[in-house]
């Protein structure tokens, strides 16, 4: 079975630079994808090679079956928006959309039908005539995107189609491109390094990091088995205390931190030698705090609160450990004790088993 | 449809009044008014007053066969210097816009560089050029393209040369500053969206950079229009343009009416061509 979007080793390098290293993806057809990562990553130069506007320094990308590398960009039959506003600015809004059939010499009857259609489905139906400087920006990019859209293109890219816009609207523009991609089918290569837009547009995210992939998988993967420490530290927030190897089998190892307290048989990302510097993940949310020791306290970290704060359905609090270490505990407020924990207090800090993990430097 | 459609953004009414700065601009007024209202009055009166009063020197320009061919000329020469700036300045422009910058700045100063040069000194180096026995007669006639000089100087053919060249800065200039603020990638998307670098050309382009080339165009038209050294040092004396005609009916012939008449003819022809510019691609929109 061949997969719709099939990218295989492709590297890019400007000069001595290479921004983009042997990024391997596969993509099923229909699939929202999301390339996040930090900015200069690579995740632009990854699309603008499939676009067709790089070519790769190695490597291959197929589209259903067959390479697209030898084709220009025109004849890709690719659908994109830019990050900035790339609307004609001296065409209408219906020309816009109707760009892309008029120099596919469509006839006029269908490009009409075809207009009308795409503008109703970014829901700009009364704006046909408006000029793209009479736009707002967040309605040029729903023209752009009725652009892309126009020629039913298999694959549509989105380069930050939404980095230029506040909050509020980029929130309502999300909802609406999970809702064209659920209405058109179309296969979805987006753009963001924001996680959170990340995690709630699309099925599968690829984390870029230098270049390369670090991980793909569902947002929920990213974020419950982290497969580096990058991939740690980029999705959700993370704790990480520095600790040293005590001892290594298989896939876990046990870890003694600077206090010379011992936490057994954590799973660690690779192998490393006894002694070798570690560090020690856990999710605010995945901490539970207790009274200090006593005989039922549960294994964990003994700690003193220094700060905590409310903030509505949640509250966070900021620890130290007994060595300076720093952590961050967040719980629901319901959950809290009717008393609920004083700055100064001591208290044990614990996790369920798997919560903790282990990537050694 | 034109471009001022799409760089207008509606604007609240404003309120009638002095606009600000005026003060600063009135000594400029004053003197265009010295050295440009009142000759040009001087003139028009002496066409109508001189040798007496009326219409007959305005009736003796359009009557004579000469110098309806001198305003012919005029107008073929400015058109066909015009079109050759459009389409050799185009691709410069453009390149100067997208090239990288050591090639860009490289370019700009040499088109700077030939504008700064003296006139005279350019105009007598297309002299050396065109000659029977210039580098480019010898050139083409040791490739053995020619066997007899092509007639390059003293008429119309090294008119046109001298003066497209010595014109090419003011289309390559605007042309530039247009080129240069349209987004790049506005053709990528044009390209995504299916078009060939021909079909991006001509509807991207081509629309995006009109203001531009209409702008350049007015220009080196009318300076065209009213040309003088580079027609009097190429051209012949068989084949003249406008600017030649007026000089030579007010130092040979002393005819200040008959030559006052020309350059009335002259002025109302190029506010004539300003007028429709306007009409068309609105005022000092060249960069939207
Ligand atoms: N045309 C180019 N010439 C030289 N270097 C480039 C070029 N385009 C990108 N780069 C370099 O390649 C690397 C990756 O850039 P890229 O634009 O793909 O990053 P990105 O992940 O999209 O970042 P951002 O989130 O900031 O858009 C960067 O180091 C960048 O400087
Ligand atoms: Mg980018």
């Amino acid at each position: 079975m061949t997969c719709f979007l099939d990218i295989r080793g492709i590297t890019k390098s400007f000069g001595k630079v290479a921004a983009v290293s042997d990024v391997s993806l596969e993509i099923a057809r229909g699939e929202f994808m999301t390339f996040l990562g930090p900015s200069g990553s690579g995740k632009s130069t990854t699309l603008y090679m499939i676009a067709g506007f790089f070519d790769p320094s190695a490597g291959d990308i197929r589209l259903e079956g067959r390479s697209i590398l030898r084709e220009p960009s025109n004849r890709r039959n690719i659908g994109m928006v830019f990050q900035r506003y790339t609307l004609f600015p001296h065409l209408s809004v219906a020309e816009n959309v109707a760009f892309p059939l008029r120099v596919r010499r469509r006839p006029a009857a269908e490009i009409a039908r075809k207009v009308e259609q795409m503008l109703a489905l970014v829901r700009l139906e009364g704006f046909a005539d408006r000029m793209p400087a009479q736009l707002s920006g967040g309605q040029q990019q729903r023209v752009a995107l009725a652009r892309a859209l126009a020629y039913d293109p298999p694959l549509l890219l989105m380069d930050e189609p939404l980095s230029a816009l506040d909050k509020k609207l980029r929130e309502e523009i999300q909802v609406e491109i999970r809702r064209i991609h659920r209405e058109t089918g179309v296969t979805i290569l987006y753009v963001t390094h924001d996680q959170e837009e990340a995690l709630s547009l699309s099925d599968r995210v690829a984390l870029f990091n230098h270049g390369r992939i670090e991980q793909v998988g569902k947002g929920r993967d990213l974020y419950e088995a982290p497969r580096t420490r990058f991939v740690a530290g980029f999705v959700g927030h993370s704790n990480f205390l520095d600790c040293t190897i005590a001892a290594h089998a298989g896939e876990r190892a046990d870890i003694v931190l600077p206090d010379g307290s011992r936490l057994p048989e954590l799973p660690i990302d690779r192998q490393a030698p006894v002694g070798a510097a570690a560090r020690l993940m856990i999710r605010p949310d995945r901490l539970r705090i207790s009274s200090p020791a006593g005989a039922d306290a549960p294994a964990g970290i003994d700690a003193v609160l220094s700060d905590a704060t409310f903030i509505g359905e949640t509250f966070h609090f900021a620890l130290t450990t007994a060595w300076g270490g720093a952590l961050n505990v967040r719980m629901p407020s319901h959950t809290l004790p009717p008393a609920g924990h004083g700055v100064g207090q001591r208290v044990r800090l614990s996790w369920a088993p798997g919560d903790a993990r282990l990537f050694a430097e | 449809m034109t471009l001022s459609h799409a760089a207008h953004v509606p604007s609240p009414a404003r309120p009638r009044r002095l606009p600000a700065g005026l003060a600063a601009v009135t000594p400029a007024f004053a003197l265009v008014a010295v050295v440009f209202v009142l000759p040009v009055l001087a003139l028009l009166l002496r066409s109508v007053l001189e040798p007496e009063p009326g219409l007959q020197n305005y009736a003796a320009f359009f009557a004579s066969t000469t110098y309806l061919k001198v305003l012919g000329n005029t107008f073929l020469v400015a058109a066909t210097v015009t079109v050759a700036t459009v389409l050799l300045g185009f691709p410069v422009a453009w390149f100067l816009a997208i090239a990288p910058g050591f090639w860009s700045r490289l370019l700009f100063a040499v088109v700077i560089l030939s504008m700064w040069t003296n006139l005279l000194a350019r105009t007598y180096a297309w002299m050396v050029l065109l000659q029977r026995t210039g580098l480019i007669n010898r050139t083409l006639m040791n490739l053995g393209l020619i066997s007899e000089p092509l007639p390059l100087i003293n008429n119309l053919v090294g008119v046109t040369i001298g003066m497209t060249y010595i014109m090419l800065p003011f289309m390559i200039l605007p042309l530039h500053a247009t080129i240069r603020s349209i987004d790049p990638s506005v053709f990528q998307a044009a390209s995504l969206c299916g078009a060939s670098r021909w079909q991006a050309f001509t509807r991207v382009m081509l629309p995006l950079t009109a203001t531009g080339i209409a702008a350049g165009a007015l220009m080196v038209f009318v300076m065209s229009l009213g040309y003088f050294i580079t027609p009097a040092l190429l051209g012949g004396t068989s084949n003249m343009m406008l600017a030649e005609l007026i000089a030579q009916l007010v130092q040979s012939l002393l005819d200040w009416g008959l030559a006052g008449a020309a350059a009335l003819v002259l002025l109302v022809v190029t506010l004539a061509i300003y007028a429709v510019q306007l009409r068309f691609f609105g005022f000092g929109q060249a960069r939207s």
